[in-house]
Order: structure tokens, then C-alpha cells, then sequence
């Protein structure tokens, strides 16, 4: 582990740009004492300004609409969005690797309505998550390999599986939902049990995703692969197979997700996941991942979603109509990027 | 240039070879297969009725997929086309229905609004050096959102006049009438394309837009000038589909990026930028129309034809790919030098 530490920091690219320090910068800013150390904060300047952007909107819906903070609705909003903040981790990994995948939508259903038949043929549990991840990773292999080995962009290559998925799934199912047996739901715990467990589960996803990038030799491949494939095939990494095993992981995240989706209800909708891949880009950029690659990390994209999935309930609240989601989606998707666009040009000027 | 000396060094092969190995060549076979195998399952496929039918049908993401051709070609993408022909058809129904404007003066504004919605996305693009991938990602949300907020979800455009339906469901001269626009388009977009320097300067900042600044051409004004075309053309569209269906509607136009994007890389225009032809994208167009129509014909699924354009996009980037790496891997069994491997190349276009 210590050996790895030291490979990973050496002169790879520490994921972050016109910074030389080596030493490892702590990630919270306290720990070192109550003056805030400079590198810190131009180091996490955009992980921050999310962060404090969530506050601001926590802040304002607590004067305005102090209805929002009740355990129950909290526990709800947090478990619907559990599956998304384990997709938005692979999703933000494929990212930092320079490439995109905006057919997890479309993987996120397969691998539901196939874990849904699997469960309503009494399978074990385990065993249907154990497929249904592996069905997922399968699913990712697929991009990966075409992406990876043959050299495609993956843009082009997740929008044709996209489609491909989707309305192989709707051909063959005919928009049939998937009547699930007694015991899947929650697990066969109680709701509020089943609950806590998909939270925490999808934060223990986060947090050892979060270290293993940050740690690992293999996370800050990932990092090396997205700032520069030439330099990092040049010092020894595959380029082809890390962009591979990104996707691949992302696969069986999808998987994982999906199986978190199913538990939370007697049926499986063989719609669900429809828009999911915008939601997800959508909380990645903004929590700071650079869609050029090599940049942001996955605490970031957790504050990032937070913020989005405070939209929903914000406008509700707030009474502005439900239409306007998309919209404000698309528009925050934009802020972002233009927000990093423009702090990139006076970087370099 | 860079094509012809390359072709003019290399061993000349016989005429009829190269001329069968055109990619173009190999498509019009597999449209003559396509529409001989139609012909003989679908009693009425091969009528005149039907052929000005698929016409009929085809000249919306045709004219989507035209001036996608340019955008592709100048080593970009624009995934924002369907949502913005959803966004202009709602604008242009708001427009006439509660503006009361008549149908030309809405059509006109309509089409300002198209190359507004152009605008913005091309002033990211080349004002800001976003990645066109991103910005239209963003953009693809905004306007499908903002189309869904005018209507408030539900709200739908019906009761056109006559007047104005003619263009989308009569005929003219004994032709549908909307194929003299498509028509027009076409004709101007391959002059643009194939007879003006405007269009040899796309190539070349497809090829490097780093070289093609270095060359002296305008490239911020050429790809911003791209994004505007297809803006306009993309209201018109809407316009036309407005007219065809009779009614306007917010999810008009949902997946046709994808419709357009297939035909153009089906046409033989590279992904990367920089090679590729309007008669190309045309020939794509037929073969994914012949498709979508013939499958119905054969009696079989509307999902099976978007499932079947999804594999035949994948089909048609490896085709590309495969031939190079299988010579490439012949090469290095042989134990000759070890050509370099084609790393991963960004997949940002």
C-alpha cells in the first residue's frame, strides 16, 4: 500500500493543474488548524464554491420553506437519489479519463428489468445482485472494448448503445413492468431499514471510490490516462486498458445501481433510467470534474448532486412549476461549463 | 490537396477497383440490397405512393443530418438539433396561436429564433473554447426543457390552416411538397461544402484547427458560422414537421440527433473531422429511410428500426477502424517495424 502511495505520487500528474507541490494536500481544509492554508483553497476553489453554493440553497430553503427539513421526505429524497450518486461515481471516473458515457441510462434499465425476472424466478438475493452487476459490467465491456481497442469516440459509441439498449428492452419486454415477489422489496427489512441501508450503502460506494482514486496507483491512473495518454503510455501505463476497466467498472456500478432502484418497489419499470445519463453529467460537471479530463474528484461530484437533487424539491417548495426542471437542468449544466471555461482562459492568459 | 497527393503516391490500383472500394460505392450497394430485399417482402414498398411517402417522412432529419455535415466535418458535434426543432415547432405553434401572427410572418421569426438558439451554442463554442460536445449536451437539455415549460408539459398546437399544412401533406408539380426545400438545401449546402473555400477551410480545421489558425483562416468565425446554419435549418425543419403532423408538440423531434448524426457517419464522413461528403450523408439518408419504412412494410416492430440504426451507426465507425488495425496487427506478426500504435485520440470532438 505504502509502495503503491509512493509510484502513485511521484511524477504522474496529481490530477490537478499549475500545482507542483508533492506533498499530499489533506482534503479538509481544518485539519490543518484554523487558518485555512492558501494552496488549500485555490487547490478546491471549485469543490468549494459548490459547497457553498449547496449551503446557500440549504440556507434559503430553511428561511423559506422550512417544510423541506422533516426526517421522513429527507430519508425519501436521500434514497431515490442513492442509486444516482453510485451511477454519477462511475460516470465521473469515465470522465476524469477523458470519455463519456451517456448510455448508463439505457444499461441502468437493462440491468433492472433483468434483475426484476431473476428475482421473480426466486432466486437468492445475492445471487441477483451478483448478476445483475455482472450484467452491468458486461454491458460497460462492450463500450469499453470498442471504445478502448478500437479507438472510437465515445460519444458516438454510447449514443448507439444507448438507442440499441433501449429499444432492444422495449421490443422485447413490450413496456411491461416486472411484478416482483414478496421479500425484494427493502430487502425484507422494514422501509425505514431498507432505506438506511441503500443510503448508507451508496456512501460507503462513494467514500471507498473517493479514497481508492485519491490512494491507489490504479485511481491515479485514471488521472494520468485522462490528463495525457501519450505522456502516460510513454511512463509505462496502458492507456487502452485503463480506459477499459473504467468502463467495465462503470458496467457493474450501473449494475449495483440498478439492484439499489429495484429494492425500493413492488415493480420494476421498464422506463426507468430515462434521463438518468443527463442527471448524472449534469452533477459530475458541476461538482468539478473537467469534461477534458484529468481534473476533479468525487467528493466534489457528491456536493454537486446534492445541489441538483435540491433543485426538484426547491422549486416545488418554492411553488415554481415542475416544467421547468429540465430547463434549469440544462441551464446549470451550461453555468458550469462556462463557469470552468472562463476560469481556464484567465489561467492561461 | 492532402487527399489527392496522397492517393497519387500511392500504387495505383485499376479504376474500377478504387471506384468499388469508394465508400460511396459500397453504400449504394447495400441501398439497391436494401431496397430489392424490401421490395420483395413488402408488397407495397416499392409503389410511387410509398417512395414520395418515405420522402415525405425523411426530409426532416434529412435537412438535420445536411448541415450536420459541415459541423462534423469542422471536428465538431452538435447533439442539440431534435431538441431545438422540438423547442422551434412549439415557438412557431405559441407564434400563430396566441401571438396571432400568420403562418409566414411566425415561419420568419421562428427561423430567427433557430439561428438565436445557433448563436448561442457557437458563441460558447468559439468565444469561450468550450467543447462542442459539452455545450450542445447542455444545450440539448435547455431547449427540450424550455419547450416542455411553454407548454407547461401538455399543451399541444392544432387547427393550421390549409393554407399552410399544404407544405407538409400535398403535393406540387406531382412532388411531395416539402422536396423542393429539402432539395434546395441540399443543393446549397454541397456548393457550400464542395465549391467554396469556405467549405475547404471546415476540412482544414477538422485535419488541426491549431494549422488551420496558423493558416490564416478564420476559425472562430467559420465554426460559429457552422452552428448558425444549422440553427436556421433546424427551425426549418421544425417548421416542415410542424406542417407534416398537423400539430406542434414538445417532444417533437426526440432522438433525431441521433437519426442525423447515423446518417452522416454512415455517409463516410470521419467522426474526427476533416473528411467526408454531402452526397455521402445523402446516400446515408436513404439507407436509414429505406430501413425505417421497409421494416414497417415487413411487418415488424418500430423499436427493431431504431435498434438496427444504433448497430448500423456502430457497424459503420468500426468498418473504418478494422481494416487499419487488422493491418496493422498482420504487420507486427510479421516481425516488420512496429507501426505506432494510434493512441486513444481525444474523444472530445
Amino acid at each position: 500500500m505504502a509502495l503503491e502511495n509512493q509510484t502513485a505520487e511521484g511524477p504522474k500528474d496529481d490530477g490537478t493543474r499549475g500545482v507542483t507541490s508533492r506533498a499530499p494536500v489533506p482534503l479538509v481544509p481544518s485539519a490543518r488548524g484554523p487558518f485555512v492554508h492558501r494552496g488549500v483553497l485555490k487547490r478546491y476553489f471549485r469543490e468549494i464554491s459548490v459547497a457553498a453554493a449547496l449551503l446557500l440553497v440549504l440556507v434559503a430553503l430553511a428561511v423559506f420553506a422550512p417544510g423541506f427539513y422533516q426526517p421522513q421526505p429527507l430519508l425519501s429524497l436521500a434514497t431515490r437519489e442513492a442509486p444516482t450518486l453510485v451511477v454519477a461515481c462511475g460516470v465521473a471516473l469515465v470522465i476524469i479519463c477523458r470519455q463519456i458515457d451517456i448510455s448508463v441510462g439505457s444499461q441502468f434499465a437493462v440491468c433492472a428489468v433483468c434483475a426484476g425476472l431473476l428475482a421473480s424466478l426466486q432466486w437468492p438475493l445475492a445471487l441477483v445482485l451478483a448478476a445483475s452487476v455482472a450484467i452491468g459490467a458486461t454491458l460497460g465491456a462492450i463500450n469499453g472494448a470498442l471504445i478502448a481497442w478500437l479507438g472510437l469516440p465515445s460519444i458516438v459509441v454510447t449514443l448507439a448503445t444507448m438507442v440499441t439498449w433501449r429499444e432492444g428492452l422495449r421490443w422485447l419486454r413490450q413496456g411491461q413492468f416486472v411484478n416482483l415477489p414478496d421479500g425484494v422489496q427493502w430487502f425484507g427489512l422494514s422501509q425505514r431499514g431498507g432505506q438506511w441501508l441503500l443510503v448508507v450503502s451508496a456512501l460507503v460506494v462513494l467514500v471507498l471510490l473517493g479514497l481508492a482514486m485519491r490512494h491507489l496507483a490504479a485511481g491515479r491512473y485514471v488521472y494520468a490516462v485522462g490528463t495525457d495518454a501519450e505522456a502516460a503510455r510513454l511512463a509505462g501505463i496502458r492507456p487502452r486498458r485503463v480506459t477499459f476497466l473504467t468502463f467495465a467498472l462503470l458496467g457493474g456500478l450501473v449494475g449495483l445501481a440498478a439492484m439499489m432502484n429495484v429494492a425500493q418497489s413492488p415493480q420494476v419499470d421498464p422506463k426507468s433510467g430515462t434521463g438518468m445519463e443527463l442527471k448524472v453529467i449534469a452533477a459530475v460537471v458541476v461538482g468539478g470534474v473537467s469534461i477534458t479530463g484529468g481534473r476533479g474528484n468525487l467528493w466534489g461530484v457528491f456536493a454537486g448532486l446534492l445541489l441538483l437533487a435540491c433543485v426538484a424539491p426547491a422549486l416545488t417548495h418554492l411553488r415554481i412549476e415542475a416544467f421547468w426542471e429540465r430547463a434549469i437542468q440544462g441551464a446549470i449544466i451550461l453555468l458550469a461549463v462556462v463557469a470552468d471555461g472562463v476560469r481556464s482562459r484567465r489561467e492561461h492568459r | 490537396m492532402q487527399n489527392v497527393s496522397v492517393v497519387s503516391m500511392s500504387v495505383p490500383a485499376p479504376r474500377w477497383k478504387s471506384l468499388l472500394l469508394r465508400h460511396e460505392a459500397v453504400l449504394f450497394l447495400v441501398l439497391v440490397v436494401e431496397w430489392s430485399y424490401f421490395n420483395a417482402v413488402g408488397p407495397r414498398f416499392g409503389t410511387v405512393d410509398n417512395t414520395f411517402d418515405l420522402l415525405r417522412h425523411s426530409v426532416e432529419i434529412g435537412l438535420l443530418a445536411l448541415v450536420m455535415t459541415p459541423i462534423i466535418l469542422s471536428g465538431g458535434i452538435d447533439l442539440s438539433v431534435g431538441s431545438l426543432l422540438g423547442l422551434c415547432a412549439i415557438v412557431f405553434g405559441k407564434l400563430w396561436r396566441d401571438a396571432g401572427l400568420p403562418p409566414l410572418a411566425a415561419g420568419v421569426c421562428t427561423i430567427g429564433i433557430g439561428a438565436l438558439a445557433g448563436g448561442l451554442n457557437a458563441s460558447l463554442i468559439t468565444l469561450l473554447r468550450l467543447p462542442p460536445l459539452i455545450v450542445t449536451l447542455g444545450t440539448f437539455s435547455l431547449f427540450r426543457g424550455l419547450a416542455e415549460a411553454i407548454t407547461r408539459g401538455a399543451d399541444t398546437f392544432t387547427n393550421f390552416p390549409k393554407a399552410f399544412l399544404f407544405l407538409g401533406q400535398e403535393r406540387w408539380l406531382g412532388l411531395p411538397a416539402q422536396a423542393p426545400v429539402f432539395l434546395l438545401v441540399a443543393v446549397g449546402v454541397w456548393l457550400l461544402v464542395h465549391r467554396t473555400t469556405f467549405g475547404r477551410s471546415l476540412r482544414a480545421i477538422g485535419f488541426s484547427p491549431e494549422g488551420a489558425r496558423y493558416a490564416g483562416i478564420p476559425v472562430e468565425r467559420r465554426v460559429a458560422t457552422v452552428y448558425i446554419l444549422a440553427g436556421v435549418v433546424a427551425a426549418l425543419a421544425a417548421i416542415i414537421y410542424t406542417a407534416r403532423m398537423g400539430q406542434a408538440r414538445a417532444d417533437a423531434g426526440t432522438g433525431y440527433e441521433l437519426f442525423a448524426i447515423t446518417a452522416v457517419v454512415l455517409g463516410g464522413t470521419s467522426i474526427f473531422g476533416g473528411v467526408g461528403s454531402v452526397h455521402g450523408t445523402l446516400l446515408g439518408i436513404a439507407a436509414i429511410a429505406v430501413l425505417n419504412n421497409g421494416l414497417v412494410h415487413a411487418r415488424q416492430p418500430r423499436e427493431v428500426a431504431g435498434m438496427l440504426t444504433g448497430a448500423l451507426l456502430l457497424l459503420a465507425l468500426s468498418s473504418s477502424v478494422v481494416p487499419r488495425l487488422w493491418a496493422a496487427w498482420r504487420g507486427r506478426r510479421r516481425g516488420a517495424a512496429p507501426p505506432t500504435p494510434p493512441v486513444s485520440s481525444s474523444p472530445i470532438p
